[in-house]
């Protein structure tokens, strides 16, 4: 008992506790709990200072149940220091530093039950049993990994080739570009020059139309006159030119809330303030409000607050459109319907065109318009050539992996069902989930980046950005990778509300120097 | 857990904003007898007592009270009513009055009284002049003035502290028959029927009225009294406000979504109970009625009482408080407390009506609760953070989901297929399960408890006989009668092993939503039509052969976890003390279950609320108590989750919950800073489980308060009288939570100067004299407790994953010096969790300190327990000249201590005595 700490105590139970030397199997005498790394620290020959230095100690005091130290080096081997570590070798298996609040509590926690050396259970040596099963387990991993880096040269080389392509395809692509734009500047040179004549020769139908329209207009508003007078003359029953507040109230017309009498505030809404009106005031101040009614009468006008009320359906089917997700694809898909919009517009001014006008002009507005065509159609190629060109770069910014092992999963689409949901994960796109009982479907994230963390950056893939909760946050969705031999979406939980969790396996993920692939091999003895 | 106001969440999700919906619950005005009776306030009082019919028999003196009719010169007698007046012993008298030949029995509560209150001596001490004075073996008298009927008691001092009937506020409304409509020439018979007699509407909702009105009041005044305090549960102050303008406090147990603060509402429980205190005496008065109940305080040192009011009763004396408690049904039944110390009348409540039996340990120490931990996965998950994060704690919960849907004594098959094993996995580290467990049944037709029920008669009818339905979580529910005997043997029976597969003496169990909570019903709960079981007897048939759901109402949680209780002692054959959580609460329920605040929401204002509401309750019997730590709506932020933590650590019941829908918060998913704090929180907590468990201890044998109003220990300083932001555990610690955002000092009220008391910083050892109010610097981690001087608190200093595994640690003995440089404190240690300390094996041990020596003794020599347990260190705070040697002596054994001596606070610290706990010891000083 060279280095025994041993201080006399009083009563048997602390005797149990404080005997405190062991013989751990590397044959190297050192207080309990206390790693060989750390052995040299503890000389049974000097004083012990604690590791913080801020105190020296008899070296009795070391793991005598009683905490000296700050930082609580003094009691390696018992449960004394609330900030201690216990060391248990756990030969043949890894070995561990546990809170000191675990030794002696009454529960096994090293494999090779050295933390319960004083307490009632009696632990059972473990350690070469989870040993040989780490150890398998980590043959396991090993082989896998072996076999699934075989398919990941694959990918890795597939991987690189599609990015090759993609920019092989963006130079042509940038090449293509130029070339429309080329086109698509000398289609409107043309275009323009085109029109301009088209416009000189229109121009005098132009200022005929302008006063065709003023005639119309002047015609109407004398029709308009006409027809209030003779109204004024229906209604001036005493014919003294003079409408009175008793000549309108037999009219039912004037009786606007149709309660059967023509009140006073009937009669100042079509007689302003006055008693009684002439002609001319008739004309300006009664007609324009009393014609819409006249027109209701008729059955050809309906009042406005019927109308409105027609129209808030459509804000029903903008709050659906909300819960679809929308993509790059979708802006393409309504990029390409507002064009087709336009070009239906012009026709429709072209078919309102033909026919009027002489054959010269006839033939300059058809050159000016088959020009517009083809600038139009010339700046289609060109938006077209810069959609490839936004889709490719977006795809060549995103983070394949290191060495691209993971660009060939772009858009594969992966599912998994569980009781109530089907669950959809695209790779680098987004993931949705479904209800099995019909609905429509959620966005559980777009792709959002790699969040792996330092150490190893490529084992968990984020999307973020799903469709919102109730009350809550965005959903998101944490994808882990892991390697296999298949490329498979493993399992999908809800741990916390509206946060989903995958599990995916992909030989892209088998790479032989990443963490994961080694952790269970190491810290052997 | 939580309340219905989920199922609302879909229709409200626009532009809903957080708080109650007020117009789900009854104001006054709208509750028929409480607007009727409110209103009622004769000049004099109609009931006078017949001095010829007094007689005394044993502790009972019982007389005829008549009421008569007051507005004409004629002596007419209108009803016939039975007083009596009980002496009781300790200080406490009762007043029962009842019709003396009531159409039926009325409605006596059943459950809240700990047994038969025993009697003590009663005598008259002199009759004349209309007046009888009456007296008990103490010396406590009673003063009865016949006409108008008035009582006065009267304190050993002489003073009268209690006066009923001083505003001729009694009221027993006679129960009548029913007169049908009959012919005009007779309308005079039908005038007597004011509207609502017979049947009364609230929103949708009818109640049928079958006895008609049956209400009961009685006025209690308090001469002398500054403030009067009780009737939780409310979210008001702890000192109670004038109710002149605004409604009464309401007693009516209710499940009230987002309940709001500084309120008078009713809530999920009701404790009819009222304690007045001044300078002069403390008093109190027990309304023993489980009945919808009123109480309107006016408080004549308040500016809002009309001074001229006061002039008018007292004579101009200013210092006075008026209580008036009105009750829907039931009888007028009073327990008069005569104190004359706080404490006094806080125990003579608990004497009636029970103290908590010593809870098993691991209740005193962290729980973890969510709604949901959604599977055993996630338990596991969360069982193995707690370690990983190294968070001390004892349970884990599991709420409503981890049922077969919402079928109680189920679990769901796919998410909790391996209870057992789930469970053992938790025991392994010496951690507990609760499961919750609440009174509706599902109505689904192959579920045992359903076919049970309905084949055999077990469920509440509704008004027409049949089981009622209402709506809760498993949606269509009935609900279990407890009140009937075999229905309550039936649910006990549930508990046991073998019908509750999965469970063992670890699991423990929550009875929420037990006010009872329908959602569809009229203020969230069940109709007052509804019948519950009565004992049947000769001539109850018709009306008189059940209770109605309005004469039991506040009492129905009480049933129901009592049952439960019952069934938890069964299971383990009375060997396991049972652990019971509640939301409803009444006085009595402290005898089976810790009671929590329900369901509060992450904001300051809930955390602040956390201490007046728990002390109000403590003061009325319930000391096991807490809210949900973190806020059980919303979301904390880091800042606002500390301090509810490090509150939550010094209130009895320790438990953090949360919403279904609000993000999880578990400690380790805030940044590592705030789980530091946390997890400080917690160790603070587990250092002082020996004394938590000390305190409850004591609890069970003197029935006071475990959390304490200032005013119960320095009951002659008025500036303790109102103050509800600070409190005292025992007598032992004071505590001053921080519950406002960002600040760096709090004001702290350190009460005893007269005493010239000391008060240890229990973070510096830094003593302070108390002298009222000081300003402590507080930092986020800074929680203000202090030690008194002359206290002796146990700690265990090794924090471990869970408190059982805790039990043979040493102890760290924390000594406070008084001016007079002693100190002394005491520790109960026994197994935690059995029976077994009724068979004296426990020790109760005291501490004394000298300065020239420290005792460790047991009062009781035939009370023992084989603790593994010994002295690690003793701290021995405010020491002026130090001891130059230190000797232990244990039996025959004798050690020298080492000591050192911390110059800068005057801490000396004795290192490592070793003594073993399970025997006496002393050490002796040399100087």
């Amino acid at each position: 008992m060279i280095y025994s700490t041993w201080i006399s105590q009083f009563y048997s139970v602390l005797l149990l506790i404080c005997s405190v030397i062991t013989y751990v199997q590397s044959d190297v005498p050192r207080p309990r709990g206390v790693s060989l790394s750390k052995a040299p620290l503890y000389s049974p020959t000097k004083d012990f200072t604690c590791f913080d230095g801020t105190i020296t100690i008899p070296f009795s005091y070391v793991n005598d149940d009683y905490c000296d130290c700050f930082d609580g080096s003094d009691e390696p081997g018992t449960s004394a220091c609330l900030n201690g570590f216990f060391h248990c070798t756990n030969a043949g298996h890894r070995p561990q530093n546990i809170p000191s609040s675990r030794v002696n509590d009454g529960v096994c926690d090293c494999c090779d039950g050295t933390d319960e050396y004083a307490s009632e259970v009696t632990c059972s040596n473990t350690c070469e049993e989870l040993g040989r099963e780490a150890r398998a387990e980590a043959q396991r991993l090993a082989e896998l990994y072996k076999a699934g880096s075989h398919l990941r040269v694959e990918l890795i080389e597939k991987g690189n080739a599609k990015r090759n392509e993609m920019a092989e395809q963006l130079q042509q692509l940038e090449k293509d570009k130029s070339e429309a734009e080329q086109i698509k500047n000398e289609k409107e040179a043309l275009k323009n020059e085109l029109e301009s004549k088209e416009n000189e020769a229109l121009k005098v139908y132009r200022e005929a139309e302008e006063q065709e329209r003023q005639k119309k207009a002047e015609e109407e508003k004398q029709n308009n006159i006409k027809e209030s007078l003779e109204y004024f003359t229906k209604l001036d029953s005493d014919k003294d030119e003079i409408l009175t507040v008793g000549e309108i109230s037999v009219s039912s017309v004037f009786d606007k809330n149709k309660d059967g009498q023509v009140d006073e505030e009937e009669v100042k809404y079509f007689f302003g303030d006055r008693e009684s009106i002439d002609k001319d005031t008739f004309v300006s101040v009664t007609w324009p409000v009393l014609k819409p009614l006249l027109m209701m009468e008729q059955g050809m006008f309906k009042p406005a607050e019927e109308q409105e009320e027609l129209e808030p359906e459509p804000d029903a089917d903008e709050a659906a459109d909300l819960d679809t997700e929308y993509t790059g694809q979708d802006d393409e898909a309504s990029e390409g319907s507002d064009g087709a919009h336009e070009e239906v517009e012009e026709q429709e001014v072209e078919s309102e065109q033909t026919n009027i006008y002489d054959e010269e002009t006839q033939k300059l507005v058809a050159e000016a318009s088959e020009a517009r065509r083809h600038h139009t159609e010339a700046e289609r190629t060109v938006r077209e050539i810069e959609a490839n060109i936004r889709k490719i770069q977006q795809n060549l910014e995103k983070d394949y992996g290191l060495q691209q092992e993971f660009a060939t999963l772009d858009g594969e689409c992966h599912e998994y069902e569980d009781k109530e949901y089907v669950y959809r994960l695209c790779i680098f796109q987004r993931v949705t989930q479904k209800s099995k009982n019909g609905g429509a479907e959620v966005g559980l994230g777009n792709w959002g980046e790699w969040a792996g963390g330092d150490h190893n950056k490529y084992s968990i893939m984020k999307y973020t950005n799903g469709v919102a909760c109730w009350n809550g946050p965005s959903r998101i969705t944490t994808v882990h990778v892991i390697c296999g031999l298949e490329t498979k979406l493993l399992s999908v939980t809800e741990p916390f509300r509206c946060e989903y969790k995958m599990e995916f396996s992909t030989p892209a993920a088998c790479d032989e120097s990443s963490p994961s692939s080694q952790h269970s091999s190491h810290d052997e003895l | 857990m939580k309340s219905w106001g989920l199922l609302l969440v879909a229709a409200l999700a626009i532009g809903s904003s957080f708080g109650v919906h007020k117009n789900n619950f009854k104001t006054c005005d709208q509750s028929g007898f409480c607007k009727r009776l409110r209103s009622f306030k004769p000049e004099k009082s109609q009931y006078s007592l017949n001095l010829d019919t007094v007689i005394v028999h044993g502790n009972v003196l019982s007389a005829e009270v008549n009421t008569v009719d007051t507005t004409t010169q004629k002596r007419i007698i209108l009803w016939h009513y039975a007083l009596r007046l009980s002496a009781l012993v300790d200080g406490t008298f009762r007043v029962e009055i009842d019709e003396a030949d009531p159409l039926y029995p009325r409605y006596r509560t059943q459950l809240a009284l700990n047994g038969e209150p025993k009697a003590d001596g009663l005598k008259i001490v002199s009759n004349e002049n209309g007046i009888i004075t009456v007296a008990n073996s103490q010396g406590h008298k009673v003063i009865i003035t016949a006409e108008p009927l008035k009582l006065e008691f009267v304190n050993l001092a002489g003073d009268v502290a209690v006066i009923l009937n001083d505003n001729a506020q009694l009221m027993v409304e006679p129960l009548r028959v029913k007169k049908e409509r009959v012919d005009d020439e007779d309308t005079n018979l039908v005038e007597v029927e004011e509207e609502g007699t017979w049947g009364e509407n609230f929103k949708s909702h009818h109640d049928s009225k079958p006895r008609g009105n049956e209400a009961v009041s009685l006025d209690f005044s308090f001469p002398e009294a500054d403030n009067v305090y009780g009737i939780p549960e409310h979210t008001d102050k702890l000192a109670l406000r004038t109710t002149t303008s605004g409604d009464p406090y309401r007693l009516y147990n209710l499940d009230v979504f987002e309940y709001e603060l500084d309120s008078r509402m009713a809530i999920y429980g009701a404790i009819p109970v009222v304690y007045s205190h001044g300078p002069k005496r403390t008093a109190g008065v027990f309304w023993h009625n489980s009945a919808e109940t009123w109480v309107d305080v006016v408080n004549y040192a308040d500016s809002t009482v009309v001074s001229s009011l006061v002039n008018l009763v007292t004579g101009g004396q200013k210092r006075r408080v008026d209580t008036r408690f009105i009750s829907e049904s039931g009888i007028v039944d009073a327990f008069v407390f005569l104190g004359e110390k706080p404490a006094d009348v806080f125990r003579q409540y608990t004497q009636l009506t029970g103290s908590a039996p010593i809870p098993p340990k691991f209740s005193l120490a962290y729980h973890q609760c969510r709604w949901n931990y959604v599977d055993e996965a996630d338990v596991r998950g969360v069982d193995d953070n707690l370690d990983n994060y190294d968070i001390p704690a004892d349970v884990i919960w599991l709420d409503i989901e981890y049922t077969d849907r919402k079928k109680y004594f189920t679990w769901d098959p796919i998410k909790f297929p391996h209870p057992s094993d789930m469970v053992a996995n938790l025991t392994a580290k010496g951690r507990k399960l609760v499961v919750i467990v609440d009174p509706h049944v599902k109505r689904e037709a192959g579920y045992f408890l359903h076919e049970d029920a309905t084949e055999l008669g077990y469920y509440v009818k509704d008004k027409d006989g049949k089981d009622y339905e209402g709506w809760c979580w498993p949606g269509s529910s009935s609900y279990l009668d407890f009140f009937d005997p075999a229905v309550s043997k039936y649910n006990s029976e549930r508990y046991l092993f073998e019908n509750f597969p999965g469970t063992s003496k670890d699991v423990h169990l929550w009875n929420d939503m037990n006010e009872p909570s329908v959602f569809n019903g009229p203020e969230i709960t069940m109709p007052k039509d509804c019948r519950h079981y009565k004992p049947p007897q000769d001539g109850n048939d018709g009306l008189a052969a059940f209770w109605e759901h309005r004469h039991v109402h506040n009492e129905y949680g009480l049933w129901n976890v009592r049952s439960t209780h019952e069934g938890m002692l069964q299971r383990v054959d009375n060997k396991y003390r049972p652990f019971i959580l509640t939301r409803s609460a009444f006085s009595g329920t402290q005898r089976y279950g810790a009671v929590w605040t329900g369901d509060n929401a992450a904001e300051w204002g809930f955390l602040a609320v956390s201490v007046p509401m728990c002390l109000s309750l403590s003061v009325a019997g319930v000391s096991f108590c807490g809210s949900d730590v973190g806020g059980f709506f919303k979301y904390p932020e880091p800042e606002l989750m500390t301090r509810w933590y490090q509150a939550g650590a010094f209130q009895p019941f320790f438990r953090a919950h949360s919403h279904i829908e609000t993000k999880r918060r578990e400690p380790w998913l805030y940044e590592a800073p705030t789980t530091a704090l946390l997890r400080d929180a917690n160790r603070r907590r587990y250092a002082l489980i020996d004394f938590w468990y000390t305190l409850f201890y004591e609890h069970s044998v003197d029935g006071l308060p475990v959390m304490r109003p200032l005013f119960q220990e320095y009951p002659h300083e008025e500036d303790t009288f109102t103050i509800d932001d600070q409190y005292l555990l025992g007598d032992k610690l004071l505590i001053r939570p921080v519950v406002q955002p960002g600040v760096s000092s709090v004001p702290v009220y350190l009460p005893g100067a007269a005493q010239r008391t000391l008060w240890y910083d229990v973070d510096s050892y830094h003593a302070h004299h108390a002298a009222g109010y000081f300003t402590q610097d507080v930092t986020i981690s800074k929680i203000p407790v202090y030690q008194r001087g002359g206290i002796i608190i146990p700690r265990k200093e090794r924090i471990r994953r869970s408190s059982s595994l805790m039990a043979d640690d040493p102890y760290t003995l924390v000594v406070a010096l008084d001016v007079n440089g002693t100190a002394q404190g005491s520790l109960y240690i026994d197994d935690g969790e059995s029976y077994e300390y009724r068979n004296n094996k426990y020790i109760y041990a005291k501490f004394k300190y000298e300065s020239n020596a420290m005792t460790y003794s047991f009062p009781n020599e035939n009370a023992h327990y084989p603790t593994r347990s010994w002295v690690e260190r003793i701290v021995i705070a405010g020491i002026k000249t130090p001891p130059k040697t230190a000797k232990l002596h244990q039996g025959d054994k004798q050690l020298s201590l080492q000591m050192t001596l911390h110059k800068g606070n005057d801490v000396l610290v004795v290192r490592k005595p070793g003594a073993n706990m399970a025997h006496p010891w002393k050490i002796t000083f040399s100087y």
